[in-house]
Parts: structure tokens; sequence; C-alpha cells
């Protein structure tokens, strides 16, 4: 009895031992058992894994109306993975270094593009730049590129365009700002009336925030990579004007929560993706909801032009069949769907004969956003340029410190960073 | 010597076969990281060994608010829960009707992720959340408060937020001490004239003394960990070890900072731990 209690604990034991070693091992079966045996078809059907970053509403249309053709006519199984834009780089480092890549393409975030390259993680797509069509929007092409090389296809632009309470605004006798003036005195008026702000801006010290302050930045004249120019500096100076008047959640709003802020009535007026027009007013009935291109600062009108891009990481192990996939994500066909679904702006100028009325409007203001987008700087210091930005605006806006010193303090961090890249 | 190791492997090769699927989980999923963490503090991009990260991690205003931050949470948030968990343990402790009702749902909360109690205590604590609203309709306010916008006040939040969350955990190990004074002693002390103060203050306090070192140590290692809730409640405005460490890695994607970061979090961590060992043993001596 007690001998049988012994090998009883002692297969347990093993069992157990070889769950531990078989979950930190690869989990590549898994993968092609999903896909490479469905329905009895052919066994040369190969399994493209693919990486992306989306919504719930976003996959369901991946799933249902762009996977399925492309499957059928390679005769290949499409594995799609959730995989948030902050972690593909954590992700595809690891299979680099275990020598072990498994994802064969990726679509990711344009604002995370360069430590993907600065680390070494995607092929170099310089010779296959030919499959860029010719009506591409030439910024957005330009997003992917680095030191002259092409290292990621177009496929997703995106940039944000201006919601606001119509209703509101109308009720206290008021216009969408088209500069910065209007905008200070937009959210002076609200914050008198309602005695609170309800002008959100993106401030939750994160990367949403920053792309807010380079379009300021922008829109003074300034260069975020010097950072204490006398654009930089006017558009720092403005942001200490306008924060007493802001909504107090902007501390909380990013590309997330700004929707639901916009949909509680918590902001009257917010900048955010696209992406918002489908949830606040298809889905949550806001029809007082409108959007126009944003406003100009003192010098000119300036969007930050986000979205997405394809790579192809290296080592991919289906790298001819990744491309030919890249390729049909990028055909009219899929970006017509992809407009007309997921209101999503298209890199191609020929792709909007699909979307409906009610969304022209919205696809009026993307497009009017779209007129002043310009890409964000190509440099390979991003994170530190990122941080930097974060800092100065927490001592100048927040602590109240002197603008012109502080900038000068973070320009120094800046050129030091980009010194060590060699740029 | 070998032969030695070889007999002894031999004699224990079940214990070690049964050791062996939690040495391999706890040597690759705590140790194995954390030792790797604690490499990147001390080193640069390069792999060369380095202080720079503490360097720059001392030399960071936000780091020292950070640290200050989670100081204030372990201290005041411990004390809070404390006291609030020992008033409940002691009501508990009376027999009334209901009582295992009331100990049931006093319990809920310790089965809420943290991340479910965050949101909840966002819909509370949000501008237009139900605390404003009641402040605004019973005229306290005029306006609704920020509790976000850092300082004291989203300290406090953050305090109340992780007391819903952890003061049943704190009352049930002080409930089980106060379970086990015998009864004789409160009759003595009744007997002897003694008021129900002196006989808290004279009896039962310090006999729940190693229950209550315990619940200190415990939920001061725990406190310093604190990271779902400020992230949720307060944002990136108000930072603690937890959150920067994180905000180093996931958003500027430095791991040597966030290592050092991490570094300085663990040693705190371990010095409790430490008093922790040192005070349950003396906890085990007096019992």
């Amino acid at each position: 009895m007690v001998k049988l209690r012994k090998v009883t604990a002692l297969a347990l034991s093993l069992l157990l031992t070889g769950a531990v070693l078989a979950g930190c091992g690869k989990g590549n079966q898994q993968q092609t058992g999903s896909g490479g045996e469905q329905g009895g078809q052919s066994q040369e059907q190969r399994t493209l894994n693919v990486v992306m970053g989306l919504g719930e509403e976003e996959w369901q249309v991946m799933r249902e109306k762009i996977f399925p053709k492309f499957e059928q006519e390679n005769n290949v199984k499409i594995n799609a993975y959730q995989v948030e834009a902050s972690q593909v780089v954590q992700q595809l480092e690891a299979m680099k270094n275990a020598g072990k890549m498994e994802i064969d393409l990726i679509t990711q975030d344009n604002m995370h593009l360069p430590v993907l390259v600065n680390k070494g993680l995607v092929e170099d797509l310089t010779e296959y730049k030919h499959l860029i069509p010719d009506t591409a929007i030439p910024g957005v092409v330009q997003v992917g590129e680095f030191g002259g090389k092409t290292y990621f296809l177009p496929y997703r632009p995106n940039v944000e365009i201006n919601y606001y309470n119509e209703a509101k605004f109308n009720e206290y006798g008021l216009q969408p700002p088209k500069t910065w003036d209007e905008l200070l005195q937009v959210a002076k008026t609200f914050h008198e009336k309602e005695g609170v702000g309800k002008v959100g801006l993106k401030l939750n010290m994160a990367g949403d925030m920053v792309i807010q302050i380079v379009e300021f930045i922008y829109q003074a004249g300034g260069d975020p990579l010097k950072l204490n120019d006398e654009g930089s500096v006017k558009a720092f100076n403005f942001l200490k004007e306008l924060y007493p008047y802001l909504n107090p959640d902007s501390a909380k709003a990013d590309w997330n929560t700004t929707n639901r802020f916009i949909a509680q009535d918590s902001f009257y007026l917010a900048a955010n993706w696209p992406f918002g027009v489908g949830i606040i007013v298809r889905d949550g009935g806001k029809k007082e909801i409108k959007a126009y291109g944003g406003w100009s600062g003192p010098v000119k009108a300036a969007k930050l032009l986000g979205g997405e891009s394809i790579a192809i990481p290296v080592g991919a192990p289906n790298k001819d069949l990744a491309l030919k996939f890249a390729e049909y994500l990028m055909s009219k066909e899929v970006q017509e769907t992809l407009a007309a679904e997921l209101a999503w702006p298209s890199y191609r100028t020929d792709a909007y004969a699909k979307v409906e009325d009610w969304q022209k409007p919205y696809f009026e203001a993307i497009n009017e956003a779209m007129k002043n987008a310009v890409p964000r700087p190509p440099v390979l210091y991003w994170d530190e340029l990122n941080k930097a930005i974060t800092d100065a605006f927490r001592e100048i806006v927040l602590e109240g410190k002197d603008t012109k010193a502080t900038l000068d303090k973070y320009a120094e961090v800046v050129r030091q960073a980009a010194a060590k890249y060699g740029e | 010597m070998l032969a030695r190791i070889r007999r002894w492997v031999v004699r224990h090769r079940l214990e070690l076969a049964l050791v062996a699927p939690m040495a391999t989980y706890v040597f690759g999923l705590t140790l194995w990281p954390v030792c790797k963490a604690i490499f990147w503090s001390f080193s640069n991009q390069a792999g060369e060994l380095t202080l720079a990260n503490y360097r720059q991690l001392f030399g960071d205003s936000r780091f020292a608010s950070a640290f200050l931050n989670t100081v204030f949470i372990v201290v005041v948030g411990t004390f809070s829960e404390l006291c609030f968990g020992l008033f409940l343990a002691w009501c508990l402790a009376r027999n009334f009707k209901l009582r295992g009702l009331v100990r049931s749902l006093l319990l809920v909360p310790m089965g809420v992720p943290t991340l479910v109690s965050a949101i909840n205590f966002m819909y509370v604590f949000d501008n237009s959340g139900y605390l404003n609203e009641l402040l605004i309709k019973t005229g306290l306010a005029t306006q609704p408060i920020n509790w976000a916008s850092g300082g004291l006040r989203t300290l406090l939040m953050v305090v109340a937020a992780d007391m819903w969350k952890v003061t049943p955990s704190v009352m049930l190990i002080l409930l089980a001490g106060l379970e086990s004074i015998p009864e004789q002693l409160y009759e003595a002390a009744a007997v002897d004239g003694a008021t129900p103060w002196q006989t808290f203050r004279r009896i039962v306090l310090p006999l729940l003394k190693p229950a209550i070192t315990t619940a200190v140590i415990i939920r001061g290692i725990d406190a310093f960990r604190i990271f779902e809730l400020p992230l949720v409640l307060a944002g990136r405005n108000t930072p603690f070890l937890a959150t920067f460490a994180y905000d180093e890695y996931q958003t500027y994607h430095n791991i040597h900072t966030s290592g050092a970061a991490s570094t300085v979090l663990l040693v705190l961590i371990l010095v409790f731990a430490v008093l922790y060992l040192k005070a349950a043993k003396e906890g085990d001596d007096l019992a």
C-alpha cells in the first residue's frame, strides 16, 4: 500500500515536471494543429502566423471578411494573435534571442516602429517597395522608412480627429475652435458655464500625451527633436495657460478612455482616433457628437500621422507567403472593406467607394486632418524623446517650472540620446 | 565525496522527485527572472557592469516621488487597515444574530480581483462619480473634486480603495487572534471591575500582539507591491515604485532603469520579509 502511494506520488510528480517543462517549451504544435489539418484539406496547406493589435469588433471583420479569401486562394491557414503594440517588441525579441522566430508578419502601431528597427527585429523590405501602389499617400509611406531603407509597408494610416458635442456648443453659442485663441476661449467658456472644464486633452503621461504635445509643437512651428526652440517654448507656454481650464479627466484620458469621456459628456471637445466614431456614434447612439479636422497653431495646422504598418520579423519562417499577405492587405479590395466596415482611413486615395452616408462627414474630418498630417520623426531615440517630453510637461505644466530653462535641460537629454544612436 | 553525494541522492530520490516540480517552478519563474532583473540593474545596453542606472534613478524626481508615495501607502494604508480590521474583528468576536452572514459579506472583497475593485472605485472617485455626486448633493462641495489630481488627496483615495480590498484579510488574522484569547480572562477582568477600555488595553492588545505583528508585516510586504489600484485610479501622475518600474519597462523600453527600480523594491520587501520571519519566530516563542 505504501509502495503504491509512493509510485503514484512519483508518477504525479514526474507528470507535473513534464507539464512545467512542456509549458516552457515551444507552442508550435498547438498552432499548426489548429489549422493544418482543418476540414481534411490538403496536407500541403501552410500556416501563416500573424500578430495584430485589434479590438473585438476589428477581429470579427478580419476573421469574417478579410482572412477567408486569402486563405482560400493560397491554401493557407492564418493563425492570428492579439498582441498589444507595446508587447510586440518584447515578444519578437524573446523569439529572436531564442533563435526560434515563429511570427511571419506583424502589423505594428506607427508610434512603436523605431524600436523594432533599433533592435534589429524586422526585415529590410526596400527591395519590395514596388509592392506599394502609386495611389498611396506619400507621407504614409515615409513613416516606414528609416535611414533611407524601407522596413515597413503602409497598411492603415490614422490621424486623430477632433470630436465635439454639437448640442453643447450650440447651447453656449460656440463654434468648434479653429485656432489656439479660440480653443482657449472655448475652454474658458465651458469652465465658467459648467463650473468644470469640458475640453479634454490626453494628458495621461504616456504615449498618447506625447502625440498631442508634438502636434502642439508642430503647430507653433517648433521641432520636437530640438525641444527648446521658439515653437516648442510657445507650445508648452500655451499648454500651461490652457491646463487650468481642461477637464480633470484629461489625466486619465488615453485612446480608449477618451471615447467614454466623450460619450458620458465629461468632454465636450477632445481629439481621438477615428475608430471612436463607431463606438460613440453608431454603437452609443450619440448623434450629437460631430467631428472636424482640428485647430491651427500660430504657424500652421498639424496632426501626427498614426496608424499601423506591416513588417516581417527577422527570421520569419514563411517570408514569401507573408509578403503575399502584405500585398493582399494593401490591396484596394481589402482597404475598401476596412474603410466601410471599421471606419479605418485608407493609405490609398482610391479606397472609399463603400463608405456609408452617415460615415461621410466623419471621413471628411479624417481627410481634412490627413491633409495636415505629418509623419512622426523617424528617429531611433523615440523612447528617450518620449520620456523627455513627458518629464518636461510634468515640470512645466504641472509643477509650474520655467518653460525655457526646463526645455533647455531636456533638449540636452534629447541631444545626448541622438548622439548615442549616431543621429 | 562524489560517492557520498551519489548515495545521498539515491537515498532521497523520492523526495527529490517530489520537490522537483516546485523547484523548477520557483527557480524558472521566480528566482531566474529576479536574478535577471538584478543583473539588468547593474548593466548597460552593452552588457557592461555599471552603477549608472542607480545614479539615474536616484537623480530622478519621479522616482523620489514614487518612493515617498509607496512609503506613504505602506505606513498610512497598513495602519488604517489594522485599525479598521481590528474594529471589525472585535465586532465579529461578539455573539449576535446573523454573525455568520455578516462575516461572509465582509469577506467578499477578498474574492474580488484587484483590477475589478479598481474599476469599481473608479466609478466612486471619478469626477462625475458617486462620491462627488454625494458631496455636491449634500452641499459639502460646490464643484466636483478631482481626486486624481495628485498629492495627499490622491494618496488617500488609493488608501481608501486598498482598505476596502485588503481589510478583510487583516480582519481574519486578528479575529483568529481574538478567538484564541481564553474567555476566562474576560470573566476575571469583569469580576475585578475592569471597564471595556481597560479590558481591551490591558488584556486584548497584549495577547493580540503576535497576530497584529503578523498582520502588519504581511500587509506591509503586500503594500509595497501596490500596482493596479494606483495605475487605474490615479493614472501615471502619481507614481509608485511598482508602476514606476512598469512604466520604465513598458513605456520607455528601458529594462535597466526598470531593473534598478525593481531591485530597490525587492530590497525594501526583503527587509520587511526578514522582519516578518523574525516577528513570526517571536510570535511562536510567545505562543
